[in-house]
């Protein structure tokens, strides 16, 4: 992990020197230059990968056990979709009427807070449901026709809107860690924090759900709580990272089943923060790959981890049995 | 109602009705006393899962009234009702890589800590329950490679650990072979005597309900009839279980020909 980020720090488009990094943190002497990259850059980009790969990796663990699907995560459910929904609406719905946002400080947290808003809004009309579908098969269901009706009004709209607003909105699908500044940092971090103390609470009944549904309310587990909870704790982390970073996918799918690969242990006591730690440091991996060492340009961050997540869901489709 | 046992009965029905959208089964009348085992039996698609779910609460039955130690099923909380009562459906999903220990201890949800840690007192629990079953050789190996019989005993031994006065049980032999069959009956009596619990368990398997079991429910073509084995073999009432009336129970044979 340490290393992971250690290579995030050092490679770049500017390769910095491990010592100068060591100076660094330790208080040593610098030039201004490194403090110019590092402060406004490197730090805060690889704290907000690290930050996304966790709320990514807990929140499909959640899923995948909530639907009992292996392929299920918060992508699957239309969460990345409202999310979507809510920026495009933000980018080229204000742009059709004319409205223009000047400043670029405005625009991120306009952009921010619509896909939040999105996002939530798509678990509140789950939540809405989720007491009258019976089952969580038809949930999820529910929840991909959403995502598809959700695709195509951003088609229609991308369809009708101007080049530049269309411009924007796809740089924001391609999903990307940096331009973050410590303020937005501070709030990104809480949020997660939030999401993760949930899902950590949400441990017990996510152990209890492994028993079959049926089986787990003779336990005596409150199964609407339960869903509420996992759901609530989901946006929090999920739609949080999509609002600041982009939707990025894979990530939710691959993590817990290398979790699962690598510990051998379905408890969630040890699944949990296996997937964290496993998140945090893949998502470095990925964005230290995107930075394309020693190149001016950076590949969207999707691409990625598209390349790290599609082997291994392949894998899981074609050989492993999941329950 | 015939009650010939005088064992103070823990769980009651009365006029009940079931169903899902629209009532399949009506006029239940039975009870069920404390240590007794209790066979529930009928045709295929009769309702006897239809029954076991609504006794368990995860169904809202039509009307009549379902009581447990004379309280409505309605008026349990979920935690007090899985007190009483524990449910095991006829397949339990298995997960991989989960340790048997683990799997058994997941009976302990109403007693853990928020962290879903088990005490000391309940770790010896899982793992006596888990002797009692017989699968004390397997306690910390992966429980989605066990054998259809030894889950089903698995499943059994974590609603063991659930401690619920009334254990219920859909079709618990469904999947498995002859042995197996005998094996898990054979357990279940052994838990109704030893833990003195009410076992309510849904078979096909009529001649070994008849055997080992102290009542048994008849989910008949017509009418709910309920009653220890003999009796209802003088009442021909295994004879109302099909809706074919040429098939009549041979005591005899101990058949149906």
């Amino acid at each position: 992990m340490t290393i992971l980020v250690l290579l995030n720090l050092i490679l770049g488009s500017v390769i910095i020197p491990l010592k100068e990094i060591f100076s660094f943190f330790t208080g040593g002497e610098t030039s201004k230059f490194v403090q110019d990259i590092m402060v406004p850059y490197r730090i805060p980009k690889v704290i907000t990968a690290m930050l996304s790969g966790v709320a990514l990796s807990v929140c499909g663990l959640q899923m995948q056990t909530l639907f009992r699907n292996p392929l299920a995560d918060p992508f699957i459910l239309g969460i990345s979709s409202g999310a979507g929904l809510g920026v495009a609406i933000f980018v080229m719905g204000f742009s059709a009427f004319g409205i223009t946002i000047s400043s670029s400080f405005a625009a991120s947290i306009g952009t921010a807070l619509s896909a939040w808003l999105g996002a939530f809004g798509v678990t509140l009309l789950l939540l809405a449901v989720s007491s009258r579908l019976r089952d969580n098969s038809s949930l999820l269901i529910f929840g991909i026709m959403l995502g598809s009706v959700v695709s195509a009004i951003i088609s229609l709209m991308q369809y009708l809107s101007s080049s530049s607003a269309l411009k924007v909105f796809v740089l924001w699908t391609m999903g990307s860690f940096s331009g973050l500044n410590p303020s937005q940092i501070w709030v990104l971090f809480i949020l997660i924090m939030c999401g993760f103390a949930l899902s950590v609470y949400n441990i017990k009944d996510l152990n209890a759900l492994l028993t079959g549904e049926a089986y787990a309310r003779s336990l005596g587990v409150n199964l609407e709580s339960t869903r509420r909870r996992i759901l609530i704790a989901t946006t929090l982390l999920a739609g949080s990272v999509t609002a600041f970073c982009g939707p990025i996918g894979f990530i939710g799918i691959a993590v817990p089943h290398i979790a699962r690969m690598l510990f051998k242990n379905a408890n969630h006591k040890v699944l949990m923060p296996s997937a964290a730690l496993l998140g945090a440091a893949i998502m470095v991996f990925a964005d230290t790959i995107a930075q394309l060492p020693g190149q001016p340009g950076v590949i969207p961050i999707n691409t990625v981890s598209a390349l790290i997540g599609v082997p291994i869901i392949l894998m899981i489709v074609l050989k492993t049995r999941f329950v | 109602m015939i009650d010939s046992t005088n064992i103070k009965a823990v769980l009651r029905l009365e006029n009940l009705s079931l169903g899902y959208d629209r009532i399949i089964y009506r006029d239940i009348n039975g009870s069920a006393g404390y240590g007794q085992m209790v066979a529930v039996v009928g045709a295929n698609g009769m309702g006897k899962s239809t029954l076991l779910r609504s006794v368990a609460g995860i169904l809202k039955y039509h009307a009549g009234k379902i009581e447990i130690e004379g309280k409505s099923v309605e008026d349990y909380s979920s935690r007090d009702l899985s007190l009483k009562i524990s449910y095991v459906p006829s397949q339990s999903p298995r997960t991989k890589n989960l340790s048997l220990f683990d799997m058994v201890s997941a009976g302990c949800y109403s007693r853990s800590n928020w962290l879903g840690v088990i005490g000391k007192e309940d770790n010896e629990f899982v793992r006596s329950a888990i002797k009692m079953v017989g699968l004390e050789q397997f306690t910390e190996r992966d429980s989605s490679l066990l054998s259809d019989g030894e889950f089903q005993r698995a499943a059994i031994a974590r609603s063991l650990v659930q401690n619920s006065t009334i254990m219920l049980l859909d079709e618990p032999t469904a999947f498995l072979d002859i042995a197996n069959r005998i094996t898990t009956v054979k357990l279940l009596k052994d838990i109704a005597l030893r833990e003195n619990k009410t076992i309510i368990f849904s078979t096909h398997d009529l001649l070994q309900a008849i055997k080992l079991c102290d009542k048994i429910w008849v989910m008949g073509h017509n009418n709910f009839l309920e009653g220890d084995p003999e009796e209802l073999i003088e009442k021909g009432a295994f004879d109302t279980m099909f809706k074919d009336s040429s098939l009549r129970f041979d005591p005899k044979l101990f058949t149906f020909l």
